[in-house]
């Protein structure tokens, strides 16, 4: 089969495309001009807005990014929003005093912070890590419960960009292996990644190659390595799938499931991979793969992406990917330059990004510090569409506006609802906890102390204007008594926790 | 509270940078397809197309079996179907042997079979051929699902919440549009605003001041259309759907832990509870059988049939098999020769399945040769959107040029055609 569009320059396979595609067109009645907008604007979502712009000169502003509020305040919860999994009381008010580049340290050098407590509060639960829906629950509560926020939100890229699923490598302990290699690697060297994951028993059930061997080979693997892991379409062909699917032969899992190299069943004949010709094995491969100037810009595009937002300038991406090469493929001095960019605290960047599912759970159970198994975190965010350990597909979860449809919308609804009730419920029974102090407040304060510990102090005017008639509404229709009803801690909470702001990262 | 265009671009500029094209972009295409032939409501109004999508690419030459092939056979020694299990269509090729349950509605006529279905230069990348197969766009420019255009030109007393219908919770990029958000349902007891589910007046207050909200959240900022447009069509259609609760009582057994049967129950109920659905959706994966394929193929075909031959079942039993077309897809079949793991990887052309009431069964397009390959794969003899402008114009009453970008030859696989448009 002949490669896709590896040889068309990009500007001229569009400008064909658009031709080709509007054929019809001209019935529709548009103007040149405004025909041509159209295709762009259809054509790539980050161009729609420059579409839109330049089509309506008079309302080039239509589309503005919120602004960053000039805070400390704002910028410690932004990052520990992308870095981690959103922000408690205490972390804000300890980093609001260590300043923004302590707090990005604490976060990249996390092998220096003690995760005992984690480690000790996993150890007391009957968790059985060869089950399938004991390690999710296990994970969520790591991201939950963590002191090093980065390493889990690192590990769920990893999990995000290099899949594997237990509907298809099935019981047993490859998934949590998987995961904790993940871990232990999050900030590692891309080559020592890669070379890792193809050694990985669950990537070896997951893409077949346990499969390829010399007599029979099996493409899957080096497909999505090229395609999803490294360089992207387009910058190989499928005879170099085809090869270097040769050079993967014979790596495989013995009877236990670790890994094995078959000899025997290893192809050592000469192979010609992108240009280069020998009797290459699986290490060659990702070696000339991460020469490519291609890996380092995917890379790039995908750390940036996932940590800040999702257009990021071409001259921003050959930034990172110099340091990406530079560094000889270290993510982590490609994520600490990220956190330390101008870009990543930028407007473009705030609430630019829609949380995932895991991240949404995760977050409202650690901003309203929630205890307990956790158990059925991981089950809600599957059901706003993230199972985690389950992604769909080898691509992962494509994320973005996709995380937001009317049946996750709800679910996501949903769960602010149960959240809220249940921090209430706490609230009840301790008469100091955060809930309970808030009953007797007034409207505006109790609004914004809510606010200013879930959304950096950054509620629109107009929502707040609602949510403080709201609670007037609330306590005039009751008596003086009845205005510590836990209901109007409860609901505040809830239209918070529901809000579009809280949706967004 | 029906969702209007007007409604999710209010301020006439509320669009994701992420989701939604400029909104007066689409308002001025939309307004040029006005001027196209109108459609002739009562005509189309009744009719629902039903789309499943078999995930991961289906092997097409193991589901519909060249049979009377050595060259079959040759090429597929670990993984051919024998002969003699084959249920045969015709003398040359026939269904794989799970697929009983397909063989009955073919027996009565009701299933056609499109054979050599893909495209020129067919990607072999999942996501790639994926989208192509969503957007009807080899192109890869544009982003928005067929049936999301479709969905658009619906005029407005058609364009109830549940015009659209994808089950399970995402959705899929062929219901994809820049101005109509079309509903996900993964469960109906799951589908509805727990805070109003209490039925108080603090409930209704409550979910009001969550709409106000939405509303109140700033329309020029990124994802401000999306979030608006999707709570008020999830509150419109949870409404509509809890409504229809009642009434709707299964005619058949459809088949137990079978995703794609449980999904297409859910359509049926919709379809009985005349809901105004023009468009469902429903997926069932793992079809992409690089190893192992004999077992799994067999399980997933088998699940297919089950489940079709069930929906289509209880349609009739419910007076309204006349009203409903199925349409399968995958994004692309697989290799002919087998590779070494009882598996196949990735190829090109493969099969779809047309079914219902209203189908002229029979093979359609050419089955394409097996030794004449490219690169080891089939050359395609049907477009795919053939397939689609076949039902777009004959069976949903649209224009298929405009939602299609071009002309494609119709199939005339449907009854109430008289001739394939030339």
């Amino acid at each position: 089969m002949t490669q896709k569009k590896s040889n068309i320059a990009p500007s001229e396979a569009e400008n064909f495309s658009r031709r080709q595609f509007l054929l019809g067109a001209g019935a529709l009645g548009l103007s040149a001009a405004a025909y041509s907008a159209l295709a762009s604007a259809i054509a790539d979502a980050p161009l729609r807005a420059k579409a839109y712009a330049a089509a309506q000169p008079s309302r080039k502003q239509a589309f503005q990014p919120i602004p960053f509020p000039d805070t400390e305040q704002a910028r410690i919860g932004h990052l520990f929003r992308r870095a981690g999994f959103g922000i408690t009381k205490q972390e804000l008010t300890h980093f609001t005093s260590v300043g923004i580049d302590g707090a990005v340290d604490y976060l990249v050098e996390y092998q220096e912070t003690d995760n005992s407590a984690l480690d000790l509060r996993l150890a007391a639960l009957p968790l059985n890590m060869t089950r399938p829906q004991d390690v999710p629950q296990w994970w969520t509560l790591r991201m939950a419960f963590t002191q090093r926020p980065l390493e889990e939100k690192m590990t769920l890229f990893w999990h995000g960009l290099l899949t594997s699923s237990f509907a298809k490598v099935g019981q047993g302990m490859a998934m949590y292996d998987q995961n904790q290699m993940f871990r232990a690697r999050a900030l590692d060297t891309y080559d020592v990644i890669l070379k890792a994951l193809a050694r990985d028993p669950a990537m070896l059930i997951y893409l077949d190659n346990r499969l390829n061997r010399r007599q029979a080979p099996n493409e899957n693997f080096a497909r999505e390595l090229m395609e999803l892991f490294t360089m992207g379409r387009g910058n190989y062909t499928e005879q170099d799938i085809r090869e270097s699917a040769r050079a993967f032969t014979g790596w495989g899992l013995d009877p236990a499931r670790k890994f094995l190299y078959a000899r025997p069943q290893h192809d050592t004949g000469s192979k010609t991979f992108l240009g280069r010709t020998g009797p290459l094995d699986g290490d060659d491969i990702i070696d000339i793969i991460l020469q490519q100037p291609a890996t380092a810009r995917h890379m790039a595009r995908r750390l940036f992406s996932f940590f800040a937002y999702r257009d990021p300038s071409p001259l921003l991406l050959d930034r990172l990917a110099a340091t990406f090469t530079r560094t000889r493929y270290s993510i982590k001095a490609v994520v600490r330059e990220i956190f330390y960019s101008e870009e990543f605290f930028s407007d473009q960047a705030y609430r630019a990004l829609v949380k995932s599912p895991i991240e949404l759970v995760v977050g409202m159970w650690r901003q309203t510090e929630m205890d307990g198994d956790g158990r059925s975190l991981s089950g809600m965010a599957s059901s706003m569409g993230q199972a985690i350990l389950n992604p769909p597909n080898v691509a992962g979860w494509p994320g973005g506006e996709a995380w937001i449809n009317s049946t996750t919308l709800l679910q996501r609804v949903n769960q602010a609802f149960n959240v809220s009730n249940q921090f209430v419920q706490r609230g009840l029974r301790d008469p100091q906890s955060a809930s309970a102090l808030l009953l007797a407040a007034p409207p505006e304060q109790l609004v914004d102390t809510l606010a200013a510990q879930l959304l950096d102090g950054n509620l629109p005017g107009g929502e707040r204007t609602i949510l403080v008639q709201f609670v007037r509404n609330l306590d005039s229709a009751s008596s003086a008594a009845a205005r510590r009803n836990p209901e109007r801690v409860s609901s505040v909470l809830y239209l918070l926790l529901a809000s579009p702001d809280y949706q967004l990262a | 509270m029906h969702i209007t265009r007007r409604d999710m671009l209010k301020a006439g500029a509320a669009v994701s940078v992420g989701a939604v094209v400029a909104p007066s972009l689409f308002r001025r295409a939309h307004a040029a397809a006005a001027v196209d032939p109108p459609s002739d409501p009562t005509r189309y109004a009744g009719r629902t197309l039903i789309v499943v999508q078999m995930a991961g690419g289906n092997d097409g030459i193991n589901t519909v079996i060249p049979y009377a092939s050595g060259a079959y056979y040759s090429a597929r020694q670990n993984i051919a179907i024998p002969q003699a299990q084959v249920l045969t269509l015709n003398n040359a090729v026939g269904l794989h042997p799970s697929m009983t349950a397909l063989k009955s509605v073919w027996d009565a006529g009701k299933l056609a079979v499109v054979q050599g279905v893909s495209y020129p230069n067919p990607s072999s990348s999942h996501f790639e051929a994926m989208d192509i197969w969503r957007s009807a766009d080899p192109k890869g420019v544009v982003r928005d699902g067929w049936l999301g255009r479709y969905l658009e030109k619906l005029e407005s007393s058609q364009r109830k919440a549940f015009a659209g219908l994808a089950l399970g919770n995402q959705l899929p990029g062929e219901l994809l549009s820049y101005e109509y958000p079309v509903p996900t349902v993964e469960s109906i007891q799951s589908y509805q605003f727990l805070s109003r589910v209490q039925g108080s007046d603090l409930a209704r207050r409550r979910t009001q001041a969550l709409m106000d909200m939405y509303k109140a959240f700033p329309s020029e900022t990124p994802f401000a259309g999306l979030f608006d447009a999707t709570l008020n069509a999830a509150a419109d259609s949870s409404e509509a759907l809890q409504r229809s609760n009642a009434g709707y009582v299964p005619a058949v057994t459809y088949p137990q832990n079978n995703s794609l049967s449980s999904g297409l129950k859910l359509l049926a109920r919709a379809i009985d509870a005349r809901l105004g659905l023009k468009v469902g959706h429903v997926s069932i994966g793992s079809y992409d059988t690089h190893a192992n394929q004999t077992a799994d193929q067999s399980r997933l075909l088998q699940g297919l049939s089950d489940a079709l031959g069930a929906f289509y079942e209880d349609l009739k039993a419910h007076g309204k098999d006349q009203d409903v077309v199925v349409m399968t897809w995958s994004e692309f079949g697989r290799r002919v020769q087998s590779n070494g793991s009882g598996g196949t990887d990735h190829g090109s052309a493969t099969v779809q399945f047309v079914m219902g009431g209203p189908v002229r069964g029979g093979l359609y397009g050419e089955y394409p040769s097996l030794t004449n390959l490219d690169n080891g794969n089939l050359k395609f003899t049907t477009d795919f959107r053939s397939v689609y402008a076949t039902l777009l114009e004959e069976w949903l009453g649209v224009n298929a040029d405009l939602v299609l970008g071009g002309r494609y030859p119709r199939l005339g696989f449907l009854q109430s055609v008289s001739s394939p448009a030339a």
